[in-house]
């Protein structure tokens, strides 16, 4: 542990806040102005209605765009989810090279820039003759937060001590009951907190997802497509309601995170 | 169980874990490699191999000037994410143990914010007609809007870094945790001064900290393609909007896919290099 006094905590003070306030200060201005109107360079201050919420909710496209993101979130998590365990288990029951290959093999579309996982993904697509849709789209998303779900259920898996499972087998439990009565309980939150990890990312995955996608939208590509045209309190709104959202899935992420077994 | 049934089951095990890695990210970068070989004519693909598009990228002046700056840039988002990032980790790192964690939670949480949404909301506070310049314009204190961060490079440099800056932050965080306590007593007890514990035994250990920080951020400024279109303008036009231009209006994907292939190799030797000064023996 470090110690800071005096002057340094003073100086390390003044570099941390304006960050903090850079990261921070753009959202609140933004979730400001999904309130309050701004005219003729002047924050109208009598202005605050929910007119700008109202507004979102007969908007057909952001309904849809919501839609979209909720199905690829959910199909590309559970898709992790399984292969991300049954690597888990290969990997960590297996010796030699070829795992350290695979391995290898999972990691990449998480290290690489996005742009290329997305463009490998578009031109293996086309070869292949098959057309750009919502699956392509849930496609990209499982090959990129694959790597993440793994590594968290197989640093668990890890930790977990042979003997259990040696006792569960010498007991006469078949390896079947074994994995659902012994191993999945103590790797519950594992999966749990990598599953909203992941449906995070997959949530707010841009660039990958704007090379692979067909006609359909997602939320940010939607976003993205509107913010071209300006800044008006419809997307302030929707940016608020997406910020609420993402933030109460990081606090949950964290409570499963940090309280590492609740039994 | 027969030793045959579970023969079988490994080998069925085998085949599902291998597949799909296998099918949806080594095959697609193949092909993607494979197509840089090849070339357009017309709107067709031309199936014979070629280096056309890898001696274009060399001799067409339009491409070289465009990359080296791309580099440039991620590189100096790199160093400006490293230079912020570490005061900030020692910060967090000096904390009491309460607060400690809350308060490095704080600095990562944007990590998983709305990427789209974050550049949308710089954009709206610093550009030319952006919120600051509209309040200082009626608050009197400017006469013009300041341009400085409006449309062109500084706002490409200042929003990357912004993004990237909790993926410096957390390795050097992370290290400077794994220091020893009495490491640093040991330093003191021989009458090190606190410059001299920091110069001798803190920056050393965290050294690999912030190599990852570095090429972490480094590889993320240099193949993103949506910040600079949305707050570069003209001279936000970087080597990863050429690539995205290539399968768009472009429309000549062998072309880039060599242009990635390209930004890869960067890539590769980014992390190699990396890796290199994190094992070098000024690191442990």
């Amino acid at each position: 542990m470090m110690r800071a006094t005096g002057l340094v905590r003073l100086a390390l003070w003044s570099i941390a806040g304006p960050v903090l306030v850079l990261l921070y200060g753009p959202l609140a201005v933004a979730i400001f102005f999904s309130f309050f109107k701004f005219r003729s360079n002047q924050v109208q201050w009598d202005s605050f209605s929910f007119d700008a919420y109202e507004k979102l909710t007969q908007n057909e496209n952001v309904v849809g765009a919501l839609g979209n993101t909720l199905l690829v979130g959910v199909s590309a998590v559970a898709a992790a989810l399984v292969f991300g365990t049954l690597l888990a288990f290969y990997y960590h029951g297996s010796q030699g090279r070829a795992r350290t290959w695979l391995q290898l093999i999972i990691y990449l579309p998480f290290v690489m820039p996005p742009i290329l996982t997305g463009l490998a993904l578009l031109i293996f697509f086309r070869q292949i003759d098959f057309p750009r849709s919502l699956v392509t789209v849930v496609i990209g998303h499982t090959v990129f937060v694959l790597a993440l779900v793994y590594r968290n259920i197989l640093a668990r898996l890890q930790t977990l001590s042979r003997s259990l499972v040696e006792a569960s087998l010498d007991l006469g439990a078949s390896r079947w009951q074994t994995f659902r009565y012994v191993l999945l309980p103590n790797l519950a939150t594992a999966v749990l907190a990598s599953a909203v990890l992941a449906f995070a990312l997959s949530f707010d995955e841009t660039l990958i997802t704007l090379l692979v996608t067909g006609t359909s939208n997602t939320l940010p590509l939607w976003l993205w497509s509107l913010m071209r045209l300006g800044f008006t309190p419809d997307i302030n709104a929707l940016v608020t309601l997406i910020l609420i959202g993402t933030t109460g899935i990081c606090l949950f992420a964290v409570r499963y995170l940090t309280v590492p077994q609740a039994r | 169980m027969s030793p045959a049934r579970y023969s079988t089951q490994r080998l069925v095990l085998t085949a599902v874990v291998w597949l799909p890695p296998l099918v949806f990210i080594l095959l697609p970068l193949l092909l993607f490699l494979a197509q840089s070989f090849l070339r357009v004519q017309g709107t067709e693909v031309v199936y014979e191999p070629t280096l056309a598009n890898y001696v274009r990228f060399f001799t067409d002046p339009a491409f070289l000037p465009t990359f080296w700056l791309s580099v440039v840039l991620a590189m100096e988002v790199a160093a400006m994410a490293v230079i912020f990032a570490y005061p900030i980790a020692y910060f967090l790192a000096s904390l009491d143990s309460r607060v400690k964690y809350a308060m490095a939670l704080a600095f990562v949480v944007p990590l998983l914010m709305s990427y789209i949404i974050k550049i949308y909301a710089i954009r709206s506070l610093i550009g030319g007609n952006g919120f600051v310049n509209r309040i200082l314009l009626s608050l009197g204190v400017i006469d013009t809007p300041i341009t400085l961060f409006s449309l062109n490079r500084n706002a490409v440099l200042l929003t990357l870094t912004l993004l990237l800056i909790p993926y410096a932050i957390l390795p050097i965080f992370v290290a400077l945790e794994k220091i020893p306590r009495s490491l640093l007593e040991a330093s003191a007890d021989l009458g090190a001064s606190a410059w001299q514990t920091f110069r001798g035994v803190v920056l050393p250990l965290t050294l690999q900290g912030i190599v990852i920080g570095a090429s972490f951020t480094f590889v993320l400024a240099l193949g993103d393609f949506v910040t600079p279109q949305m707050v570069g303008g003209i001279e936000g036009f970087t080597f990863g909007r050429i690539i995205y231009s290539q399968f768009g209006f472009g429309n000549n994907w062998p072309f880039g896919a060599a242009l990635s292939v390209i930004l890869l190799a960067v890539v590769l030797v980014a992390i190699i290099i990396a890796d290199r000064i994190g094992r070098s023996r000024f690191a442990t």
